[in-house]
């Protein structure tokens, strides 16, 4: 089979679940049209290709700047071009799933900072929470718009050996990445012309407008323009052409916290014009950093007294303030539970099993394998701090370890989940690597949508199980199929 | 529109205008010194767009070390490099409120002046070349701008700044090419001389079809100061600063706008009434350096009014 030659050269990983390689040796059907249309390519032609996809991210300016001896250096996020491809089949499981696990996140969220039933009956231990350094007692019983604290989600997946999807983690505070989702997918139709359409791929630019409707509805004032701006920390963020894409999208401001002021609980921009009360912020600026009154007093990114305007209900806040406890690491272990005890339902989408090393005995049994563990730390994200059991030395476990029994409640455990695999494209030839998938998620007073697509991270070190962009990740097009 | 957005565009368009300003002057001075008919100097070219650098000072008339110096050197503040660096930050904190179009344009002239390939053929190659291709990058930058954005109050201050760029330029340049008249009196009657001055600016063919004498210091005055139709002149910078700022007009901040309005009708005046005669008898060192406060006057004034630094 001459045109698929690229395919029949593939070799995939050992008891890895493949994206594109079926258990019988057959390519499995929902990639066989790109196999094909790629075959149809030379080696020299999918390089140039590539070479496009970089000109096209450096010349928009998709860039991030490494500061080296003084001196900016400009790099893009790498990017494979060989889509990652999601059945309608997979695509509904995982939207059912997302939606249940999210509406429960969310119940969590209104519970923990009201009456706190949770703790009451028993499911969730109480010193867990109040151990959390994400848990604002600021927020206590402050009412936010129609109970909706996580307006925007990217709960990270990933597949088992069998194919199984696991949560790995809730990203419920601001959860980056989404402006890929959109440039990877701008990026594609220029690569692959008509190929689109073809394998009749779900479209993912309605997520502006969504995310644009749902800020509108939770202006407090109610008047036919309401002031929206997306709050970021500058142009140094590493973040901030996600932040500028998002503005220009949507036609909403972008600001900075020097641009804004609060004055009698009110929150306003400064303008050419004078003072313009701004009543929705979506802001790309941490909890910690939002407002110097109230959290860290050091902080030149935020905005004194806002946390006053919030309390008062004279300025929406997106996401709402202290999010962070209900996507710690070690509460997550409790949110199969929190789904039985809010919704009365089975989890949809699995945990993957979680060691709290606060617990002695789990902790024991967690020290007894540890080269079959990943360890994380509960409040760490970036894939920093990090113990991958199966590859470090005994030297690094004993260090590990260590640090662990100087503070166990900062740390869990989990076992070593080996990651599905998609093809890629390296020097000619598609090669497996792993992946994870981010679909982002959207909570309106309308209810909850998930545009169908998301960022999907890989891991493009051959045998690395890491797909974080500071740890040497890419990131590829996620396409999820029309049913 | 925010203040800090207001600035941003107001000193995105002052970089490219000053880079516009530099690359002509560069071009036109490389050119005379490859017929060094008078004393050939880099000197006032280093003066105007490099001020006293210290470095810029030792460079003397190697050519090719100035312009390694003006165009990519990383010390000097005001090399084309570090004003496009600057204007490419200015215009990454306010992309969404200038044209995809154009933030790619911005990009492509901040990766044609950072590729290693620019400073060989700096060195190397003809000169005359690379400026070329550089000030291409912003005629497609000034061309973006005329077809992709949008009419309103950004474009206002942009204008606003490119033209109090412009104007303090030609006042720069002016004051330095008649300053040298005193050290060497001959210039006077140097026809060439005159001539780069007027190309460096983009008027010897306005300045031929205008006076039909040959180069008279006097018309070449008169038109880098007075002609209303030459686009690089003092009075049509200020028509245009005053042009432009009248659309910002907004019953909100009516004071602020008073103040700015007389500011810059004031200016707008004093040239206006003015003729190469009433100049020459206050003294043109004298009236340039009156120009040149106003100019920063107003430039401080909408700093205080409308960028929110006080």
């Amino acid at each position: 089979m001459q045109e698929l030659a690229y395919f029949d050269r593939y070799a995939p990983i050992g008891g890895v679940w493949d994206e594109m390689y079926g258990a019988d040796s057959n390519i499995r059907d929902h990639y066989r049209k790109v196999i094909e249309y790629i075959s149809r390519e030379s080696a020299d032609d999918l390089n140039r290709k590539e070479e496009l996809a970089k000109r096209l991210f450096m010349s928009q300016g998709i860039t991030f700047t490494v500061y080296n001896s003084g001196e900016g250096i400009e790099k893009i996020f790498p990017f494979d071009i060989i889509p990652r491809i999601i059945t309608a089949a997979e695509w509904a499981f995982v939207e059912k799933g997302i939606k249940q696990r999210l509406t429960a996140l969310n119940l969590f969220l209104k519970d923990i900072y009201h009456n706190q039933f949770i703790i009451k009956d028993g499911i969730v231990p109480i010193d867990i929470i109040y151990s959390c350094p994400h848990f604002l007692r600021e927020m206590y019983q402050l009412q936010v718009p129609y109970d909706i604290y996580v307006h925007i989600s990217g709960i990270d997946l990933i597949r088992d050996h069998d194919g199984t999807f696991y949560v790995l983690e809730d990203n419920l505070r601001t959860p980056s990445g989404v402006s890929y989702m959109l440039e990877n997918r701008e990026i594609t139709k220029r690569l692959f012309p008509d190929l689109l359409p073809q394998c009749g791929v779900r479209s993912v630019t309605e997520y502006p407008s969504i995310l644009y409707k749902n800020l509108m509805a939770l202006s407090p004032r109610q008047i036919a323009h309401p002031t929206i701006v997306l709050l970021s920390p500058g142009i140094y963020n590493s973040a901030y052409f996600e932040h500028t894409t998002l503005a220009r999208l949507m036609g909403v401001e972008l600001v900075e916290g020097r641009d804004l002021v609060v004055n009698n609980h009110k929150v306003y921009m400064k303008t050419t014009v004078g003072l313009q009360q701004v009543d929705v912020i979506y802001r790309r600026v941490d909890d910690e950093y939002l407002d110097p009154l109230v959290f860290n007093p050091s902080s030149m990114l935020g905005v004194a007294g806002i946390m006053g305007a919030y309390r008062k209900g004279n300025v929406a806040i997106v996401n709402a303030i202290g999010n962070g406890v209900a996507d710690d690491k070690a509460i997550y272990t409790y949110v199969p539970e929190m789904i039985k005890y809010y919704l009365n339902e089975e989890p949809i989408l699995k945990n993957v099993p979680t060691y709290q090393l606060g617990n002695h005995d789990e902790r024991e049994h967690v020290f007894k394998s540890l080269h079959k563990m990943v360890v994380k730390r509960t409040n760490g994200s970036g894939g920093y701090g990090m113990l991958m059991g199966h590859a470090a030395s005994e030297e690094e476990i004993d260090d590990y370890k260590k640090e662990i029994i100087k503070e166990p409640r900062s740390f869990i455990a989990q076992p070593t989940i080996s990651l599905s695999a998609a093809p890629c494209y390296m020097q000619g030839e598609l090669q497996p690597r792993r992946i994870d998938l981010r679909p982002y998620a959207l909570y309106g007073p309308d209810g909850i949508q998930i545009v169908p697509g998301g960022l999907t991270r890989v891991a493009l070190k051959e045998g690395s199980l890491v797909v974080n962009s500071s740890q040497g990740g890419g990131s590829k097009d996620t396409w999820v199929l029309a049913p | 529109m925010l203040s800090r957005v207001a600035a941003s565009l107001y000193w995105l368009s002052r970089y490219i205008e000053r880079s516009d300003g530099m690359l002509r002057m560069l071009k036109i001075n490389y050119a005379s010194s490859q017929d060094a008919l008078y004393e050939f100097t880099w000197e006032p070219v280093i003066r105007i767009f490099a001020g006293n650098d210290e470095e810029g000072g030792t460079l003397g008339n190697d050519s090719r070390a100035v312009l390694r110096y003006m165009v990519i050197g990383k010390n000097n503040t005001n090399s084309i490099l570090n004003i496009i660096t600057l204007a490419r930050e200015n215009a990454r904190s306010v992309q969404e409120h200038i044209t995809k179009d154009l933030w790619q344009c911005l990009n492509e002239y901040y990766h044609t002046v950072k590729d290693p390939k620019l400073e060989r053929a700096l060195q190397r190659e003809d000169p005359i070349s690379v400026l070329d291709v550089l000030i291409k990058q912003v005629m497609l930058y000034y061309g973006t701008v005329e077809i992709t954005m949008e009419r309103g109050e950004g474009r206002s201050f942009m204008n606003i700044g490119k033209y109090l760029e412009r104007a303090i330029q030609s006042v720069d340049i002016l004051d330095t090419k008649f300053g040298s008249i005193n050290e060497n009196p001959d210039r006077l009657t140097d026809t060439t001389y005159w001539k780069h001055l007027l190309l460096s600016l983009g008027g010897y063919e306005l300045y031929l079809k205008t006076y039909r004498e040959g180069f008279e210091a006097e018309n070449v005055l008169e038109q880098v100061v007075l002609n209303n139709d030459f686009p690089r002149s003092v009075i049509y910078s200020v028509n245009n600063i005053q042009r432009y700022f009248e659309r910002l007009k907004n019953d909100t901040n009516l004071e602020d706008f008073r103040e700015m309005t007389f500011k810059i009708g004031r200016l707008q005046s004093r040239i206006k009434y003015s003729s190469v005669k009433t100049i020459h008898q206050e003294g043109l060192p004298e009236f340039l350096t009156q120009i040149r406060s106003e100019l920063y006057g107003i430039a401080n004034a909408l700093n205080e009014h409308y960028f929110a630094n006080s």
